[in-house]
């Protein structure tokens, strides 16, 4: 199978959807699509550049406080709103990543947790801003630009979803596979190697993060006109392990793994929690499963049944090699 | 004018003094190796030259521009490329990609995040030739990390020649191989240096290796400069028996 017409398939499946599926299903849907582009942006930092990190609630909880502010005091158009807010998260994480990246391994991690944190924080108390532990309530979907109202109705934002996930998908496709790209892939299996060819690698990684944290930001600014709410719980430390968890049990280094992965969290969470209030230890145990058994995640396993293997994208034993000291 | 010129480098790690006012010149077209004991400074000599160490006096200058204080990357950019004395490739990626890669950073458009077919090609041209003057063609597909040893260090000088550099910086490019790997690589390496084209510095223990690669010799001890010249005075010298050659030579 070619790996566009491939997308294109999906494509077509996934823009069938709203025609065939019940409404409570397509709601399950466009969250699954939202958290799918959420835990891709992870996968350019974690899968492809080795950045490992511990705060990528950071990217959503800003997406969303920035879209849902946006919604609620000015009249600007759901579309524009949810583009402007996924820039600011970029725009916001080059300072970050400026940072975090004077430090690496196990420090870099904790101080992208850090700062999540420290965002975390702030949405307590800047009520104002973030309506601290009530949060942002009412978000609409504004209409417009020219009168269009089509992304308001449920259906049309399943669309936006869509159209977003996949312009972001062909986008870091195209990313991954430039020469921009391919020092990336370097940096992953060797930074100072890297940097001796001649490479400035901290720029690339402040590049990487900032890019991560504008699609990630898109992802959560979806979010908020898509509930209609923000909460702290957007930027809480949680949500940084689940994302990060999505990427792995998916796939990291493949980008389509991570979206499945987020599906698959998604599914998984929702049938174990109707079953048992204690469904985080059990998706532990998936999860741990995944890491000791199928470290390539399920994107990998299923591209190793169909033979796909030699695809660039889907080398194994990636996250097995993914370790600390670098 | 010599292409690398070394003025009075000192380097002290607290109180060691690890290269001790190392006055040096290398010209255009020669090969020259820094031989000593262990513990003479032929690697931060190495690590000063490359920015990757910054001198605590004296400067380095490259074709008449000074570089003391540039960072290692920039350093690399101006045409100095160097191999490790502990392999670094990048295991996963195939000995081909190791040689692009290498080739990319010396490309104009080396960041470009986007489609990239005609920097890949350029880079691609330039890593392929430097594989085939190893002979490395035939594992050319093979992950770098599944390669003999022998052919990792290979790779190594391969994917610093496929920079086209000006001077490039040999840290013993034999360490850890055996006998025969070490005839391998070394009939490979004279071949390549043969015409006189390159310019190389070299550190390496192996007396064998530099008498047969080497034509011009700098024998550091303690930090310091004690000879320096062609190998045959450098191996009648007085001072380099007693300090180094001991009953070799």
């Amino acid at each position: 199978m070619n790996g566009s017409r491939g997308l294109a398939i999906t494509a077509f499946v996934l823009a069938l959807a709203p025609a065939g599926l019940p409404p409570y299903v397509m709601t399950l849907l466009t969250e699954a699509l939202i958290l799918g582009l959420f835990a891709m942006s992870l996968d350019l930092m974690v899968g492809y550049t080795r950045l490992l990190s511990f705060g990528h609630a950071a990217a959503y909880g800003l997406g969303a406080y920035t879209a849902g502010n946006l919604l609620l005091h000015t009249d600007l158009p759901l579309v524009f709103a949810v583009l402007l807010a996924g820039a600011f998260s970029g725009i916001v994480a080059i300072g970050v990543a400026w940072v975090c990246t004077l430090a690496s391994g196990v420090s870099f991690s904790m101080l992208t947790l850090a700062f999540a944190q420290l965002l975390y924080a702030v949405a307590f108390k800047w009520t104002s801003v973030t309506g601290a532990s009530d949060g942002l309530a009412g978000i609409p979907r504004n209409p417009g630009p020219f009168g269009i109202t089509v992304f308001t109705t449920k259906a049309g934002f399943y669309y936006l979803v869509l159209a977003c996930l996949i312009g972001a998908f062909v986008f870091c496709r195209s990313l991954v596979r430039s020469p921009f790209g391919a020092v990336l892939q370097g940096i992953r299996e060797n930074e100072a190697k890297t940097r001796s060819l001649g490479f400035d690698t901290r720029r690339y990684k402040i590049a990487v993060v900032a890019i991560a944290f504008a699609l990630g930001g898109l992802s959560g600014a979806l979010y908020a006109p898509f509930a209609g709410f923000t909460n702290t719980e957007l930027l809480f430390w949680l949500l940084s392990g689940q994302v990060l968890i999505m990427v792995i049990v998916g796939g990291a280094g493949t980008l389509i793994g991570p979206i499945i992965g987020a599906a698959f969290f998604m599914l998984v969470s929702n049938f174990l929690s109707s079953w048992t209030d204690s469904w985080a230890l059990f998706f532990g145990l998936i999860f741990i499963g995944f890491v000791l058994f199928a470290p390539q995640g399920i994107w990998g396993l299923a591209t190793r049944w169909f033979g796909r293997g030699r695809a660039p994208e889907a080398k194994g034993r990636r996250w097995r090699s993914l370790n600390w000291t670098g | 004018m010599a292409l690398l010129e070394l003025d009075g480098l000192t380097r002290r790690f607290g109180g060691i003094i690890a290269v001790d006012d190392v006055t040096m010149r290398v010209k255009a077209g020669e090969v020259r190796a820094v031989i000593g004991p262990n513990g003479a400074g032929k690697s931060t000599l190495f690590n000063l030259i490359t920015g990757v160490v910054k001198p605590t006096t004296g400067a380095v200058r490259f074709d008449g521009e000074e570089l003391t204080g540039l960072p290692p990357q920039r350093i690399c950019q101006r045409g100095i490329s160097r191999t490790f004395q502990l392999t670094a490739l990048f295991p996963e990626m195939t000995a081909r990609e190791n040689a692009r890669l290498a080739a990319q950073a010396r490309h104009g458009r080396r960041w470009q995040p986007y489609g990239g077919g005609s920097v890949f090609a350029d880079a691609e041209r330039l890593g392929d030739a430097a594989l085939e003057r190893l002979g490395l063609t035939h594992v050319a597909q093979r992950p770098a990390g599944l390669l003999s040893h022998g052919d990792q260090r290979l790779l190594e000088v391969a994917m610093a020649l496929a920079q086209g550099p000006r001077l490039l910086l040999l840290d013993e490019p034999t360490q850890g191989l055996s006998v025969e790997e070490t005839e391998q690589a070394v009939a490979t390496l004279a071949a390549l240096l043969a015409d006189g084209s390159m310019t190389v510095l070299l550190v390496e223990h192996d007396m064998e290796v530099v008498f047969r690669l080497a034509r011009m010799i700098t024998v550091l001890h303690r930090g310091a400069v004690i000879a320096d010249g062609a190998p045959d005075v450098v191996k009648a010298d007085a001072e380099v028996q007693k300090a180094y050659l001991g009953g070799l030579a």
